[in-house]
């Protein structure tokens, strides 16, 4: 579908990794732990190690969680568009196909402290 | 000889019809496509603009009269309420994030309204069409100033006020309503008329004003109050246009049918995520409250609305498709919109807070499906969390919805505990939605979507202010300790205390 | 416990709101200033429109004209919503009383046939270019930047269409609506009316909303309404025994001269700001005022015939004497 223009009205989008200064937007979803109440967006490096990411960004924004200690990043189950995917967490996001705008989702099963 | 005996009397209808399409002509010096030109470009056929049926007949010195009287009032008593301290009549402080949120979000909103309703009292080829959109036009513009006259004085008293101009344009929130009127006045003319003269006017102005100046007279607002009276005459007599407008628009070619369909749509679906707010308002900002969200989702949309849409299926139109969702989402939205808004407080000009027990057990027994299998334990949790001296800050920025730009709070219709997670990849670019009939909006018109300006992707583009925290802040004016975080410790609750005080112990000058 | 809230004196945390103290420094504000200073958007717009996407939703590219602040327009009125209606409620209620006053008096039957006549011919074609006026005004408040610059225009539009409609009741009042009727016909087919309604369909074909505004409001009504309501109605035509037609248009008359200075304070701000604006203001007079002096003079030689050229020529030589205060030199 295409919208209703009078004139050609162009596809410009204005979000495009070149914006980002050579970083990435990725966002970020525990299921099922709705003390967060929106996915988180951050902007990583698509060279960081995603393990380095994860200690250094997310595992402080999920603290407040009481099940948050007991996450181990080799054991989530990973989720993107809807699939399961296999990530490596000792290698960086590109090396994992990592792309600009990815949501990545996490399950942790058997952990639902506050949201069952 | 008396003329006067002579004349035959005119027909109301007929002096009507003098007064205003018999003014127009067709035009001859310019072709009438030059004079008119957004006027078919949406594919919306007009056979005869002269079977519009006026909605209203008003001439201009009837409006005049009527429009004087009301101001009249209504500036007297905003005048006695400024110079007789009228806000410290108010039940609570907490009261104010209400009014906060409005002046922010819905007052700039009118304005559009004003200007949306100008082009479409210019680009329309009907002259009574015309006449009814420009009386809009300027009653809009008298909701937008008489509002901000209204909340004026509470400016001078409390914070979150002082900057709803840099606000409008800056604060991710503020992107919700923003967007929504953007979205409908970059529409064409009939577009524009069908998504604020219709969906927004007439299916959902009633849940915003009805419960919300209810809500204002429970809480001894009568500033608010007063406006929100004030304006109610000309809400019905833009009502009546709506409808008026998209009765003619089917009336007038089966063609319109489809494109109106799926405007109607498009329009529930983003007058309902903006109107969401409200139902926050409602279920926890008035510390008198009314009634529910969710029961006046049940009188103004389900009751008031299904009938619209039996009304209207003789024209072959169904209920928006959004419709059972919306129903679904009802007992839930209040209560995911204040969690966030209390994690994200940091971020908000108006104050969050943790509801009282008193106010918890009011949630319970108005949700009593939803709220303490699934929310109460949360605020629990975060009453522990603060009571400890470890107050729960969510410092992450959200992901927005690439179409209606809420933060993607909302959970999966039939899974109240995961969040809805929706995307599309559009010419090598992905997106993210908050809801199945978001992104379908989107996937019917990227072109328009993909420009929107997503304040939480600005900020690390580094546009909003140059990057980091506190210079976003200085960006949108937001003063940092007063006018965001919790309302326990803040200088309105502060204030308000101790001039009530005075005030009830007589200790003032 | 008594609460007398009116007892107690607290100190205000600030003045107004951010935007009015950042233009006009820390003090209260007017409620002029509140209703109009920056309440249009103005930043992040969110799309383009999609009847021209190299468009901005508010685009002050939309006209030759440049300003560094919009704002920097003002109306000498301080017409708001609210005292804009007030102030026309007020004329509205002067205008009703001289109705009743003709018609209860049976005024107008007593002017002579060919007298009531030249009125009509005068004035009832003459609704069709107010709705002209009320369409370009709405283009402006449509289309133009800047709430200070915009909202005077839809008042404009309003009372364009509050003129359309006196002088309906004025033609009813005089004569019937066949009389409404014939001013139409007059106004689609007569030689006297082609030149105007010639200009009145051009500038509505125009989307620069500043070149709207000088070739409606300046230019044309500049000339037009001096002409036909002070000069012809209220002097020619009174002297003539048609006393009760300029009781029936002073709103009119006393609208044009009020307007006259809002108009004028705006061109004087445009011109002002830049030898630019000078120049596009000055290409629009040329281009529209000898076209206006063309369609106003068969009008006026309705009532003067021949004396129409010197009566022209006259307000060409005020409207210049205008313009001249106004900062606009050629
Ligand atoms: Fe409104
Ligand atoms: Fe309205
Ligand atoms: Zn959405």
């Amino acid at each position: 579908m295409a919208v209703v223009a009078l004139k050609p009205y162009p596809l410009r989008p204005v979000d495009g990794i070149e914006h980002y200064h050579g970083d990435q937007l990725v966002y970020w979803s525990w299921d099922h732990h709705l003390m967060f109440a929106a996915p988180f967006i951050t902007c990583p490096s698509p060279s960081t190690r995603v393990v380095d990411f994860l200690e250094a960004t997310i595992r402080p924004l999920i603290a407040a969680d009481p099940d948050a200690d007991r996450v181990d990043w080799t054991c989530v189950e990973w989720i993107r568009d809807h699939e399961p995917i296999a990530i490596d967490v000792g290698k960086s996001f590109s090396e994992n196909g990592i792309g600009h705008k990815d949501l990545l989702r996490f399950r942790t099963p058997g952990m639902n402290t506050l949201c069952g | 000889m008396d003329m006067k005996v002579q004349k035959a009397k005119l027909g109301l209808k007929e002096k009507y019809r003098l007064m205003t399409r018999d003014l127009g002509w067709t035009p001859s010096y310019q072709p009438h496509e030059k004079l008119y030109p957004y006027a078919a470009y949406e594919g919306i056929v007009i056979h005869d603009w002269d079977k519009w049926e006026d909605p209203f007949r008003l001439t201009m010195d009837a409006y005049w009269k009527y429009q004087a009287e009301k101001d009249r009032k209504f500036y007297a008593i905003i005048d006695a309420h400024a110079q007789n301290n009228g806000h410290l009549n108010i039940t609570d402080a907490r009261y104010l994030s209400a009014l906060k949120i409005f002046l922010q979000a819905i007052s700039p909103g009118e304005y559009c309204a004003h200007k949306g309703f100008a082009r479409a009292g210019r680009e329309f080829p009907g002259v009574g069409t015309q006449v009814a959109c420009q009386m809009q036009s300027i009653d809009e513009l008298r909701h937008a100033q008489t509002q901000i006259h209204a909340l004026s004085s509470y400016n001078r008293y409390y914070d979150g006020f002082h900057a709803f101009i840099q606000m409008r344009d800056r604060m991710w929130y503020n992107s919700v309503p923003r967007s929504f009127f953007d979205d409908a006045m970059t529409g064409g003319p009939f577009e524009f008329m069908v998504a604020i003269g219709f969906s927004f006017e007439y299916v959902l102005t009633n849940l915003l004003f009805v419960p919300f100046m209810s809500g204002a007279a429970y809480n001894g607002d009568m500033a608010t109050v007063t406006f929100g009276f004030s304006a109610q005459s000309d809400e019905a007599r833009h009502m009546t246009l709506g409808l008026e407008c998209i009765k003619f628009i089917l009336e007038q070619d089966p063609a319109n049918l489809p494109i109106v369909q799926r405007w109607l749509d498009k329009w529930f679906w983003r007058g309902l995520r903006l109107l969401s707010l409200v139902g926050t308002m409602m279920d926890y900002m008035l510390p008198k409250r009314v009634m529910s969200w969710a029961e006046a989702w049940e009188i103004y949309a389900e009751d008031n609305g299904s009938a619209l849409f039996k009304d209207l299926a003789r024209y072959g139109i169904r209920p928006p498709k959004g419709w059972k969702d919306a129903a679904k989402a009802r007992d839930h939205i209040s209560h995911q919109f204040m969690l966030a808004f209390y994690q994200w407080s940091f971020g908000t000009a108006f104050h969050g807070w943790i509801p009282s027990e008193a106010d918890l057990d009011w949630l319970s027994s108005k949700y009593p499906e939803t709220f303490d299998r699934h929310y109460r334990p949360r605020w629990d949790y975060f009453k522990k969390l603060a009571d400890a001296g470890t107050q729960f800050r969510n410092v992450g920025l959200a992901k927005l919805c690439q179409c209606c730009q809420m933060p993607c709070v909302f959970t999966e219709p039939d899974d109240p505990t995961l969040l809805c997670h929706r995307e599309r990849v559009i010419d090598g670019h992905r997106y993210h939605f908050c809801s199945d009939h978001c992104r379908e909006i989107v996937e019917h018109e990227p072109e328009k979507y993909v420009q929107a300006w997503m304040p939480m992707n600005q900020l690390f583009q580094g546009t909003s202010g140059g990057g980091g925290i506190e210079n976003w802040m200085r960006w949108v004016n937001l003063v940092d300790g007063k006018d965001n975080g919790d309302f326990v410790g803040s200088r309105d609750q502060r204030n308000f205390a101790a001039w009530r005080g005075m005030a009830t112990s007589n200790n003032g000058t | 416990m008594q609460i007398d809230l009116r007892t107690v004196t607290i100190e205000p945390q600030r003045h107004a709101y951010d935007h009015l103290e950042q233009r006009f420094g820390a003090k209260p504000a007017s409620r002029y200033q509140e209703a109009s200073y920056d309440i249009q958007a103005v930043e992040n717009l969110h799309y383009r429109p999609t009847w021209d996407p190299e468009q901005q939703l508010y685009d002050p590219d939309l006209s030759r004209v440049r300003m560094r602040d919009w704002y920097a327009i003002k109306d000498p009125r301080q017409f708001y919503y609210s005292s804009y209606t007030l102030t026309r409620a007020r004329q509205q209620d002067t205008a009703e009383a001289n109705f009743a006053f003709v018609e209860s008096r049976g005024l107008s039957a007593l002017m002579p046939g060919e007298l009531t006549a030249q009125v009509l011919a005068l004035l009832m074609p003459l609704r069709h270019a107010a709705w002209g006026a009320n369409q370009n005004n709405t283009l402006i408040c449509g289309y133009g930047f800047g709430t200070t610059f915009t909202q005077p225009c839809m008042f404009q539009a309003m009372d364009q269409l509050g003129i359309a409609q006196y002088l309906s009741r004025l033609g009813l009042l005089l004569g019937d609506p066949e009389s409404l009727g014939a001013g139409k016909r007059a106004w689609m087919v007569d030689a006297t009316w082609q030149p105007l309604r010639h200009y009145t369909e051009d500038t509505m074909a125009l989307r620069d909303p500043v070149e709207v505004f000088v070739a409606q409001n300046l230019v044309l009504d500049g000339l037009l309404y001096p002409l036909v309501y002070e000069h012809l109605v209220d002097d020619v035509l009174s002297a003539r025994g048609a006393s009760c037609v300029a009781m029936l248009t002073q709103f009119m008359s006393e609208w044009g001269s009020e307007t006259r200075k809002w108009i004028d304070a705006v061109t004087k701000t445009l011109a002002a700001e830049s030898a630019d604006n000078r120049a596009a203001l000055c290409d629009w007079i040329d281009r529209w005022l000898p076209r206006a002096a063309l369609a106003v003079l068969p009008i006026v030689a309705i009532v003067l015939g021949d004396q129409a050229q010197s009566a022209v020529e006259d307000q060409m030589t005020d409207f210049a004497g205008r313009l001249g205060k106004a900062g606009v030199t050629r």
